[in-house]
């Protein structure tokens, strides 16, 4: 069994050991604070966050933010002169198939200063889930981004489990790891589809949206939905995979697996797109440490850090994880990381359907609860770590916060594109894997 | 060296032959269908109850409310709708069964754009989802340049808007304009259970229940989201194009 290398700490870190460490985020509502210290192998997150009074800074302390009216997502700098002006694009772009907007200001061909901008697309999921079953909320929180449904029911499921502080059967755990597995192929395979998009790769780009094609079929076929929704929550269809079930599934994947090995070579080879790739949008270690950096965008940056390596719960603790890193940190980097973590997450689900049977039986306790009602979730989503705090009565939800992927990164994103050309915008933009939808909520 | 077109002819032929063929089932998971009672509409009053978001009457499934979650499934409903789910009207919604959807007298309102029509996704508030399977309709397995149907990179170039999520206050505005900036004969479809009812988040606040009362909308597609399959049936209905216009069975 592993060692957990992350706590959670009931009051304000100020004063104490943490404040030597970045501080790497504060939700909306200030809730909770995350502390991360990747040179000592920890994260540490307290369970009120200092106000800027308190040391906390102002550019992450949003407390009085509306996330339903549009609001800036990174800080900007100032910049002015002669010729230069700020072009928005968004919401509505092609270029970007989600409602969200981009602030840019320019002189024409260069980004001075690049701010995202978000809370165009809030569906109140935060406000709507208050005083309903965790698994009526669940409903709402699968579609907090459907491409990562399955992290985010996982998390959530985990701190609701962990607030009311009830046993969990360990078949549910290896069910929730299949499906984030299975999600997290889509999703990187998805991210390569749509660099191979921006750099005009046709071919490349039909083999890849193909293969994401056939990513969303296996989901179709062994849990009911293309995109998972319902196949984690109670009586859920995932439940239900038998022998034979697994077996085929064994089978799909493993062609699925020779599949992407083949295509990958070839984006390897491929001069052009290669050259396209590398050196944009570069982040360096200690941006990615300091900005709150997280997932692939923070292991292309050499920090190797994966929460399904830190939290030693089912199906993890038991399986041979492989955690690549890389230290380019430009989109070169980011897609390496993403390959890469394609081929483990193969081969994680190689480990647990061959395992299944002996592995996923039995139940374990839930983490316990941080506060009376109150659990943290905490999960590997595509695009990085993923926390959700919740707070349960009663079986129904009295209070949800959580920091996304999504979140974390647009902060390195901005940085990265400062002095870039336009035309690099999105190489840029799809290397993270962002979604509006979660960053919204 | 092996090489792209190498990899490409060695995949052999992945498009599917829809619509001139029916959906094969690997092309709609079992969610890509409506839910219908098993045993007829009498049985729906006992099934009311094991809805979240209230799509179930006495009387019929409202599938523009329905969330495709599969809780109704204990109470008698089993995803056996058509993969053609798509109506001109809100109401024909409502009525649909086993059979084909009930299609309007009036002629599909692009008939006269001939067998091209330009898309444009519009995104006002929707999971992600549904975006993604828009998209999905240009990978290999569905193609839809084959049919005529391209993605455009502008309002202003395109005959449909494809609107996808539960309209926000912030996004009214810009949906607006972006229907004022097609040049027309222009329509617009409604993908997924967001933008016709609200769907999972129907009651939310703030939120805007329903597209129509943003931009007339000429098809809804329901789902959560739709299949690529139905959301292309559902574009071939503004140019009477698809599969029942086809004759198909
Ligand atoms: S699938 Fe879910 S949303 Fe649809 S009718 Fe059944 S219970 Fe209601
Ligand atoms: S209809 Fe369903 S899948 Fe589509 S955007 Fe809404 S919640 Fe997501």
């Amino acid at each position: 069994m592993r060692r957990p290398s992350w706590r959670v700490e009931p009051s304000p870190a100020v004063g104490g050991e943490a404040t030597a460490r970045a501080l790497a985020y504060v939700p909306d509502d200030g809730r909770f604070a995350l502390y991360n210290d990747y040179a000592a192998g920890v994260s540490v997150l307290t369970l009120t966050a200092p106000s800027p009074d308190e040391g906390g800074p102002a550019a992450l302390w949003r407390a009085d933010t509306d996330r339903t009216r549009p609001h800036a997502l990174a800080p900007a700098t100032e910049v002015d002169g002669y010729g230069i002006f700020t072009f928005p694009y968004g919401p509505i772009s092609m270029g970007v198939p989600e409602a969200g907007r981009f602030d840019v200001r320019t002189y024409g061909e260069r980004v001075l200063n690049l701010v995202p901008v978000g809370g165009f697309k809030s569906r109140r999921i935060r406000e709507t889930v208050v005083g309903r079953p965790v698994a009526d909320a669940a409903l709402l929180v699968e579609r907090m981004a459907g491409n990562f449904s399955a992290s985010h029911v996982a998390a959530f499921l985990e701190a609701a489990e962990s607030a009311s502080a009830t046993e969990v059967p360990t078949a549910e755990r290896w069910v929730r790891g299949l499906a984030q597995e299975l999600q997290r192929i889509y999703n990187h395979v998805h991210v390569i589809a749509r660099v191979a998009e921006a750099a005009s790769q046709n071919v490349g780009l039909a083999q890849t949206h193909a293969l994401a094609e056939e990513v969303l079929r296996v989901q179709g076929a062994f849990f009911g939905h293309r995109w998972l929704f319902g196949a984690l929550l109670p009586g859920g269809p995932a439940r239900r995979l038998d022998a034979a079930d697994r077996h085929r599934l064994a089978e799909r994947l493993g062609h699925l697996a020779e599949e992407f090995e083949r295509l990958w070579l070839l984006f390897l080879e491929s001069r052009t797109f290669i050259d396209r790739i590398q050196g944009t949008c570069p982040v360096s270690r200690a941006e990615a440490v300091g900005g709150g950096a997280v997932g692939p965008t923070l292991r292309a940056s050499g920090v190797a850090w994966d929460d399904r390596l830190r939290i030693p719960v089912a199906p993890y603790n038991d399986l041979f994880v492989p955690l690549p890193h890389e230290t380019g940190g430009d989109a070169l980097a980011r897609l390496i990381i993403r390959a890469e973590e394609v081929r483990a997450s193969f081969l994680i689900l190689e480990q647990m359907l061959d395992r299944w049977a002996t592995a996923s039986t039995g139940a374990e306790p839930a983490g316990s609860p941080v506060a009376p009602g109150r659990g943290i979730g905490r999960v590997e989503a595509p695009s990085g770590d993923l926390v959700y705090d919740v707070r349960v009565t009663a079986g129904k939800v009295d209070a949800l916060q959580l920091r996304t992927p999504s979140r974390a990164n647009w902060t390195v994103f901005a940085a990265g594109m400062r002095d870039a050309v336009f035309t690099d915008f999105h190489f840029a933009f799809e290397s993270f894997g962002f979604v509006f939808a979660e960053t919204d909520g | 060296m092996p090489s792209w077109i190498q990899q490409s002819a060695s995949r052999g032929i992945l498009t599917s032959r829809y619509p001139k063929d029916a959906a094969a089932d690997e092309e709609v998971s079992p969610t890509g269908r409506p839910p219908l009672p098993v045993a007829g509409v009498a049985s729906l009053p006992a099934a009311r109850d094991s809805c979240p978001v209230g799509a179930i009457s006495d009387t019929a499934v409202d599938q523009g409310k329905c969330i495709r979650c599969a809780r109704c499934v204990a109470a008698g409903l089993t995803f056996t709708g058509p993969v053609e789910a798509a109506t001109r009207s809100r109401d024909d919604l409502l009525r649909i069964s086993s059979g084909p959807v009930p299609s309007p007298a009036a002629p599909p309102p692009l008939a006269r754009l001939g067998r091209s029509l330009h898309l444009f996704l519009v995104d006002v508030g929707s999971c992600n989802a549904c975006n993604l399977e828009v998209l999905a309709l240009a990978n290999p397995y569905y193609d839809v340049q084959r049919l005529g149907l391209f993605f455009t990179n502008s309002p202003r170039h395109a005959d449909v808007l494809l609107v996808v999520g539960v309209p926000t206050p912030e996004m009214a505005e810009p949906l607006r304009r972006a229907y004022e900036a097609l040049p027309g004969p222009k329509a617009v479809v409604a993908v997924g259970a967001c933008p016709i009812s609200g769907g999972a988040f129907a009651g939310a606040p703030g939120l805007v229940p329903g597209l129509a009362e943003i931009v007339p909308v000429d098809v809804f597609v329901p789902g959560c989201p739709p299949s690529p399959t139905a959301i292309l049936d559902a574009i071939l209905k503004l140019n009477g194009r698809d599969r029942a216009a086809r004759g198909g069975p």
